[in-house]
């Protein structure tokens, strides 16, 4: 059982309170939702918890330890993964190498042995890249594992970058609008993958602006705006829930 | 004697402020380092003593420079800089750099041929050589010409750039290229402007530093352009009036270590300050603007 | 035959140090770090070679090594602040270390011989030192790349985010790429002190820098091949055209120009990933429908 909690965390930008203590819990087994109007200080949090910006006030702890003294690559290190809003993948490798870089904080060749170019060292590059394709297959990317990631269309960039963050077999996945700009389709099959992810032990966190991708996705949704949480609970009362319907159309 | 000193530091202080001014404000403008500055500085000189020795005056040699200098300036833009603005910013970065190194090296064979390696000066009476003493001190004409010249084209400068709107452009880009392109601002027409100015800057300070030392020649950019470097840094890159005040503690520094110190020794300091500054502070000792830094707990 | 290669040598021996140096500025660039210092380290790997074998008397292979060595712990101890600095501002740093060293072996007259230089130095090393030494660099830098450690620079040279985010520690492999830097460099700058008779402070400046920067710009800042083709035209392009022999600083100015504005990523490169095109295209067609139609 994983859980990745925030416990009344803030964070300011001048007079900007972006995040204005935030508490949650995000377990193993389930896909937890974070949903918000623009500007309510999405981006913020995940970038909060994946050590790209200081926090404020308040704390973030995995499975107990703390995460918010660690930098980027340590908070990754600790097993949370993460997809960015604007996708972020290496534009000029191919798929595949994209795929097989997800694998990097779980090799295991000594300095020396890379350096030096033994023999166990390249084997384990040529596992990498047989346990990449596996990965390649699974989101149904095979064909492409040769394509500089660069040229894809854009539902076949998600994809990848999906496929980067499982390969680092994490235990909290942080997904940053994994779903916005495709359609129906494409996002039930990609929330199937989620869902099948969250019932293998992870812990998914989707911030999304899909409503209705949250809805059918989530056990647990929480409402943010204006850097605070204005709701939570189960899909259906949250969206029942009127100040979080004044929060979508009112100013 | 020690304020003898001072005043020729600020002097050429002075002189700096004006050749790291413009490679400042190109910095500024286009996150770019136009290591060409010095080569286009240097070709100020030779053009203004190509001028004078045709039998123009100097000031028309002078005006005929900065106007070659800041077309160059403006062509190493348009068919450089801009050229690279498509790629991604590493490449965009690292391209600049590589092709401003091309286009300083073109320009500095171009002056090795014309001068055929050759130190060359201006003939006697270009400038008049007279000397003036009070409080202590001696100066010359052409001290107090180019400290009055430099203090008038700061001046404008600070003018175009906060009072007028073309300055206030300028300045919008630097702060926020996407905007300012979203507010309607032409941004091609800015950064031309920007590179024109630099480039006449530069040309004025090689006419004045070839007059001061009264030689020209075609390697003569690559010790200011270093200079520049440290001016830059001190007073924050993109930082103005950081970059003045920064160029005219460096001319003192300078004078004063040329009087002390062992020969070569200044070079070794100034060197090793440039470094410890851009480790501790990098925005400058004055601050303002933001140094890249890494990944991780902003 | 023998008489070509012969009278060719002293080509191919350029071509194999002015390699060497190149691949000594290539592994950090390769790593996303903006460092032309692999001037310093080479300028203090042929000092230091040169007065440990002339002064003190030690074997050319000691010196040689520990001219490596000297490389490397300065590059390590360089990378430690600079770890901090991105960009711009660490290139105009290392641009302060490479005058910073240039004007100390100037002031160092004692040590070094001054603007002199460090003169008369035996010729101990040849083409076939030289060659070997490129061999052993080219076989570990390839180790290098294929591994966890290249898949790391990799990352980071193309998105430092995305690095982080998958855990790579920017901090420990920019050190790394420093320290590569530096041996390989440190190497190179001691097998050309035991080559060329002398060494002299302006031989590791603004020079040095201008010719590795060419070939890396010209061949490629990633693939091993890329130095090699970039050093090749650097050295035969005086060679071949003899005519423009005078002129050869402008032509490498505006060639320089002309390929970065077409090909920022390097002749070779572009050329390896526009194969690396060619095959994916046929292999499979560029996904351009997504499933289930438009969203």
């Amino acid at each position: 059982m994983t859980v990745l909690e925030l416990r009344e965390v803030k964070r300011h930008f001048g007079g900007v309170k972006a995040v204005d203590g935030v508490s949650l819990k995000v377990a193993s087994g389930q896909v937890t939702g974070l949903i918000g109007p623009n500007g309510s200080g999405k981006s913020t949090l995940v970038n909060l918890i994946a050590g790209v910006l200081a926090v404020g006030d308040g704390d973030i702890t995995l499975d107990g330890k703390s995460l918010i003294k660690l930098t980027a690559d340590e908070v990754a290190r600790c097993g949370v993964a993460r997809t960015f809003q604007n996708i972020r993948l290496l534009p000029e490798a191919s798929v595949l190498d994209n795929v097989v870089i997800g694998f990097y904080r779980h090799e295991r060749s000594p300095l020396y042995a890379s350096l030096l170019g033994l023999p166990s060292s390249r084997r384990e590059t040529r596992e990498l890249r047989e346990q990449g394709r596996a990965l390649l297959a699974r989101f149904g990317l095979a064909e492409y594992e040769q394509v500089p990631a660069g040229g894809l269309a854009y539902g076949y960039q998600r994809r990848v970058e999906m496929a980067r963050a499982v390969a680092s077999a994490p235990q909290v996945l942080l997904l940053d609008e994994p779903v916005a700009g495709m359609n129906d389709v494409e996002a039930r099959s990609l929330g199937q993958i989620f869902a099948q992810l969250a019932r293998e032990g992870m812990a998914v966190l989707v911030i999304e602006h899909n409503t209705r991708f949250v809805a059918e996705l989530c056990s647990q949704v929480h409402v943010l705006d204006g850097g605070r949480l204005i709701a939570h609970g189960s899909p259906q009362e949250v969206m029942r829930d009127p100040a979080v319907v004044a929060a979508y159309l009112g100013g | 004697m020690l304020t003898q000193q001072i005043l020729n530091g600020l002097i050429s202080g002075a002189i700096y402020a004006l050749f790291a001014l413009g490679f400042n404000l190109i910095f500024g403008v286009q996150k770019v380092l136009n290591l060409a500055h010095g080569a286009i500085f240097m070709s100020g000189a030779f053009i203004a003593y190509y001028g004078v020795i045709g039998g123009l005056p100097l000031g028309l040699a002078l005006l005929i420079a900065m106007v070659s200098c800041g077309c160059v300036s403006v062509l190493l833009d348009r068919f450089g800089f801009q050229l690279l603005r498509k790629y991604s910013h590493a490449d965009a970065e690292f391209g600049a750099m590589v092709i401003s190194i091309g286009a300083g090296q073109v320009l500095t064979s171009l002056a090795q041929k014309a001068s055929d390696t050759k130190v060359l000066s201006f003939p006697f009476g270009t400038f008049p050589v007279e000397f003036f003493r009070g409080l202590g001190l001696r100066i010359s004409l052409l001290q107090i010409t180019i400290a009055l010249l430099v203090v008038v084209l700061v001046a404008l400068l600070a003018y175009f750039l906060q009072r007028t709107s073309f300055g206030r452009q300028v300045r919008a880009v630097a702060i926020n290229p996407r905007a300012s392109a979203l507010l309607g601002i032409n941004s091609r027409s800015v950064f031309s402007i920007t590179f024109f100015i630099a480039g006449a800057m530069a040309a004025i300070a090689g006419v004045m530093i070839a007059l001061s030392f009264n030689s020209i020649q075609f390697m003569m950019g690559e010790p200011y352009m270093l200079k520049a470097f440290v001016v830059v840094v001190l007073g924050g890159l993109g930082n103005l009036a950081g970059a003045v005040v920064a160029s005219l503690l460096l001319g003192i520094a300078q004078a004063m270590a040329a009087a002390y110190l062992p020969p070569g020794m200044a070079d070794i300091l100034i060197f090793a300050t440039l470094f410890v500054v851009l480790i501790f502070k990098p925005n400058g000792l004055f601050g303002g603007g933001l140094a890249p830094a890494g990944v991780g707990r902003q | 035959m023998m008489e070509f290669l012969r009278a060719n040598q002293p080509v191919f021996d350029f071509f194999l140090l002015t390699l060497g140096f190149a691949y000594s500025q290539q592994v950090v660039l390769r790593a996303g770090v903006f460092s032309l210092a692999s001037a310093a380290f080479s300028c203090l790997g042929a000092y230091g070679c040169a007065y440990l074998v002339v002064k003190a008397g030690l074997p050319v292979a000691a010196g040689v090594g520990l001219g490596t060595l000297i490389g490397g712990l300065a590059s390590y101890l360089v990378s430690l602040p600079l770890a901090r600095l991105r960009g711009v501002y660490q290139a105009i740093a290392t641009l302060a270390l490479v005058e910073l060293m240039v004007a100390l072996a100037l002031y160092a007259e004692p040590i070094t011989g001054g603007a002199v230089g460090f003169n008369n130095i035996p010729k101990h090393v040849g083409t076939t030192e030289l060659l070997i030494a490129v061999l052993v660099v080219i076989y570990l830098l390839h180790a290098q790349s294929i591994s966890r450690i290249g898949r790391g620079f990799d990352a980071l040279r193309q998105d430092e985010y995305v690095a982080a985010s998958l855990g790579v520690s920017s901090r420990r492999e920019h050190t790394l790429a420093f320290i590569s830097s530096g041996l390989i460099g440190g190497l190179f700058g001691a097998l050309q002190s035991m080559y060329a008779y002398n060494v002299e402070p302006n031989q590791y400046g603004f020079g040095y820098m201008v010719t590795t920067l060419a070939a890396i710009v010209l061949g490629g800042r990633r693939s091993l091949l890329g130095p090699i083709l970039g050093s090749a035209i650097m050295i035969l392009l005086p060679e071949v055209a003899r005519p423009l022999a005078e002129y050869r600083q402008i032509v490498v100015g505006v060639i320089l120009m002309i390929v970065v504005v077409l090909t920022p990523q390097g002749l070779a490169d572009t050329f390896l990933a526009w194969l690396q095109h060619r095959r994916a295209r046929a292999l499979a067609p560029m996904a351009t429908q997504p499933p289930g139609g438009r969203a």
